[in-house]
């Protein structure tokens, strides 16, 4: 700007002169000076707002933010946090991509290198939902996706290998480490608590009625009467929709797992038959197939039999949710204006199609992957066809069609009518939300009793979820007696006050739902990779595990963290071994971090980091 | 259940405060013109009938804040600004200072104030004005309580901000809850998180503590009590976390707002100002 000046330093005395001694030709050249200049001049700041849960959501999502921006800040970029609630910030950053950086707790990881698959691949770069929120693509990373799905034994493991060494270097999000999930149980009326895994829906079938002696007299102990489990968390999405196809009303999918059964559950053997009775693989040709058989006499909720009709249904929906309704607008094919479910992409997407076969036997077709892949089609909810079908037409407020979207994805499916343990009863929204387990359930079925060795029948009558406004209040409602058990995770900051009140039992388990930083790689610079590799080594991880987790919580490298996926070179070992920290102590080496960012083709302008536009 | 509970306690709380204040405010400097307990009741029927259209629409407003208070978030959220970032910008660590002041008898104290201090805040004036002899008192009452929160519900939907709390958690405490978690069951009945610009504590308690002002001849008792409270209150709402510095800035001018339209729309003199503006104006022009 100075040197622009100083160029043509005319005054408007002088200009006035030139211009009344018709020396036009001067302020032309000036001009086109101004101009040349102008081409170089349009350096901006970089600039980055960071969405993520405000502290009544998530106990630490902030902090860690907070935490990010102070790092940003010390590099010289001009950083942010913003504030949105999980149902907003989950629409603004899978459905509308509205977004530089979001900082969230993701779902439950499955412990099976296939999450990259529908997490990275280019094909669902542009894609709604969960697949592919960062926009990434990355020709070599999709061929990898693509020949994990094939490969097995010791080549599958290799590819996973440099998948994810590539994934560690392009950084599309960074993973800051995966949290203990912290808990206050009543031990009053249930037990076997530290065994029951309640991020899963079979955790809350393990749990065992009685309690320690009959010094509390509840519902749940009064002899004949309901046993009810009362659940205290802060997540009220759950009050307000039920939909399995809703992105943004989702965490964990334990509630709607509880309400839908799938085919197979995952455990730590792999997928085992749930809802099927047995599968049976063939590969004839290239490609596996598998006649999947149902175990007889299942119901719906409403009465409804459960038949091999509704599974090839399922897998239709949510590969068009529209099922081909909306073909032939526009001259357009049913495979061009088909409308994918937001959640479940990857695994469905392994399926070709589903036939059913007789009215218990569904004969699935899979695309390119190995039976062992194959299986994990098996674990997304199973959905009556005669309560979906007719909502298979476009989205209307009142009538008027809005966007593209359909009603199944849209609805908030209240009641929701499932093959699952429980059934709804009734919801208040934002407040509670109430279920009960129905009889008809295999569970219940005491002839096949001993295939299920951990999982029984729930051994309460009745599932109350309270909601209330944070985790503060949540450890509240428990030691008051309110409650039995806090459903969605508290923050460490309770953790004194669960071991000082009697009768409650602290449940600290680790959990497989890593703190994410995704990065919107569509947008400048956050396109550049090595941007978004230096932007990784101004993070700290191991002084946010101490100093927002207060230790409840373990850094990674990658999702797959814990497996026996992670290459030895991938391992978190004290410290990162591809994104290290440009500092020491959580205290930032400035002169390093800034010839970093000049490497990665940033310049500082005045202390700020700055780049061309 | 715990917030029966709670709602019983602010209950008792509440109307042994009335008692009290009644005896302090009302029933002293209000003793030369008694005349028993039947003018009192007239009175009462007077006053009533005389506010009951303001009675129907603040009514009417609180019903339409009831709703959309739940429809309003989503709203607020379509078309909301969030704002959490510029207040922050704006005052940085202001809370966190105040925080650093933090003692249990102080927290103890604003807690008291934050949620029974300000029940009785609001409630008393109506009880206190409708047994008094005239009926503007309680009618610009009224009128200032529809305004404060016609302006504050407009506001939460235009604009969606966290307050200190759960912007900062690292440095504000939510001492509220931590120090009294069953209060959290009675306070999300009746707020939601995003709605704190502006702060409605600070603006019905400055409008309740600016008509006592303006009406000290009628309960001269009642000014000394309604200042205090309200500065408690105001300043509580910052102490415990809940709202930022802008938010009770923002709520103050809102009551002042209130009171002033209240008034002015209760003397029919909301013209004159305008006519005094456009008066000095063509003023200036003939100049």
């Amino acid at each position: 700007m100075a040197e622009s000046s100083k160029g043509c330093g005319v005054r408007r005395r002088e200009m006035l002169g030139a211009l009344g001694a018709g020396a036009a030709a001067s302020v032309g050249g000036c001009l086109r000076r101004a101009r040349s200049i102008a081409g170089w001049e349009s350096m901006e700041r970089v600039s980055l707002r960071i969405k993520t849960l405000p502290a009544d959501a998530d106990p630490y999502a902030l902090h860690t933010a907070r935490a990010l921006t102070s790092w940003y800040q010390a590099a010289g970029i001009d950083a942010q946090v913003v504030p949105v609630s999980e149902e907003e910030l989950l629409r603004q950053v899978l459905l509308s991509k509205d977004f530089d950086i979001f900082l969230i707790r993701t779902a439950t990881i499955q412990r099976d290198p296939d999450i990259f698959y529908p997490l990275l691949h280019s094909r669902f770069a542009d894609a709604r939902g969960r697949q592919n929120p960062f926009g990434y693509t990355d020709l070599d990373v999709d061929e990898w996706l693509e020949r994990q799905r094939r490969a097995t034994g010791e080549r599958r493991r290799e590819i996973v290998a440099e998948l994810q060494r590539s994934i560690a270097r392009s950084q599309p999000f960074t993973v800051i480490g995966f949290p203990d999930e912290i808990r206050a149980a009543r031990r009053a009326n249930y037990t076997n608590w530290r065994s029951a895994n309640l991020r899963a829906p079979q955790g809350y079938l393990t749990l065992k009625r009685g309690g320690e002696g009959p010094s509390e007299t509840n519902e749940a102990n009064a002899g004949d009467e309901e046993a009810v489990l009362r659940v205290v968390g802060t997540d009220r999405r759950a009050t307000e929709n039920l939909n399995p196809l809703s992105v943004e009303y989702r965490r964990s999918g334990v509630l709607t797992g509880l309400l839908y059964d799938s085919l197979g559950r995952v455990t730590s053997e792999g997928t085992t038959p749930w809802l099927a009775a047995s599968w049976a693989f063939s590969e004839t040709g290239d490609d596996p197939r598998a006649a999947v058989r149902l175990r007889s006499g299942q119901t719906w909720h409403d009465g409804e039999p459960l038949t091999a009709e509704d599974i090839a249904f399922t897998y239709a929906l949510l590969a068009d949710t529209s099922l081909g309704s909306s073909e032939g607008q526009d001259g357009e094919t049913a495979a061009e204006t088909r409308v994918p479910a937001p959640r479940f992409q990857g695994r469905s997407g392994l399926v070709e199609d589903v036939q059913a076969a007789e009215s218990d036997v569904a004969v699935f077709r899979f695309r390119d992957c190995s039976p062992r892949v194959a299986t994990r089609a098996f674990t997304v909810p199973i959905l009556p066809k005669h309560v979906w079908q007719a909502r298979t037409g476009p989205a209307s407020i009142s009538g008027i069609e809005v966007g593209s979207a359909t009603e199944a994805l849209v609805t908030n499916n209240i009641p929701p009518v499932g093959s699952g343990p429980l059934r709804f009863v009734q919801n208040t929204p934002r407040e509670s939300l109430v279920l009960e387990t129905t009889g008809n359930h295999f569970l219940f079925d005491e002839r096949d009793a001993g295939e299920r060795e951990v999982v029984g029948p729930p051994e309460f009558d009745r599932l109350e979820i309270q909601v209330v406004g944070s985790d503060d209040a949540a450890v509240g409602v428990v030691a008051e007696g309110d409650a039995d058990v806090t459903g969605t995770p508290v923050g460490a900051d309770t953790v004194p006050r669960i071991g000082r009140t009697g009768g409650l039992e602290l449940l600290v388990n680790r959990s497989a739902a890593p703190y994410i930083v995704g990065y919107n790689t569509q947008i400048p610079p956050l396109t550049n990779p090595r941007f978004r590799h230096t932007l990784a080594r101004l993070v700290d991880r191991s002084h946010i595990a101490a100093d927002v987790f207060n230790g409840y919580a373990r850094p990674a490298v990658s999702l797959l963290e814990g497996t026996e996926w992670v290459p030895d070179d991938l391992r978190w070992d004290g410290t990162d071994p591809v994104t290290p920290f440009l500092g020491t102590e959580g205290e930032l080496n400035i002169p390093q971090v800034r010839s970093e960012f000049r490497n990665a083709g940033f310049q500082y302008e005045a202390e700020k980091l700055v780049r061309m536009t | 259940m715990a917030l029966a509970d709670v709602v019983f306690q602010l209950g008792l709380v509440v109307v042994a405060g009335h008692l009290l204040a009644m005896l302090f405010v009302v029933e002293r400097s209000g003793r030369r013109r008694s005349r028993g307990l039947v003018s009192l009741v007239d009175r009462i029927r007077s006053n009533l009938t005389a506010v009951a259209p303001t009675l129907g629409a603040l009514a009417a407003v609180l019903a339409v804040n009831k709703v959309v208070r739940d429809v309003g978030v989503e709203l607020s959220w379509l078309i909301g600004i969030n704002l959490t970032g510029n207040i922050y910008l704006l005052e940085s660590q202001f809370v966190a200072t105040i925080q650093r002041f933090a003692h249990p008898a102080l927290t103890a104290y604003f807690g008291f104030v934050y949620v029974f201090g300000y029940t009785f805040l609001l409630t008393f004036p109506v009880l206190a004005y409708a047994i008094c002899e005239r009926a503007r008192p309680l009618r610009v009452l009224f009128r200032a309580y529809i305004l404060n929160y016609g302006i504050g519900l407009l506001c939460y939907v235009l604009f969606v901000a966290y307050g200190p709390r759960n912007f900062m958690p690292e440095l504000v405490e939510p001492l509220l809850y931590a120090s009294w978690p069953q209060s959290q069951l009675l306070v999300q009945q009746v707020n939601v998180n995003t709605n704190v610009f502006p702060s409605l504590h600070a603006s019905l308690s400055a409008t309740v503590a600016l008509l006592a002002y303006r009406f000290r001849a009628v309960y001269a008792r009642w000014l000394p009590v309604a200042t205090a409270l309200a500065v408690s209150i105001t300043v509580s709402t910052m102490y415990l976390g809940i709202h930022w510095a802008t938010d009770v800035v923002a709520g103050i001018v809102v009551a002042w707002v209130s009171v002033e339209l209240a008034e002015r729309t209760e003397e029919g003199t909301i013209r004159e100002p305008l006519r005094r503006l456009q008066g000095r104006e063509s003023e200036a022009v003939r100049r």
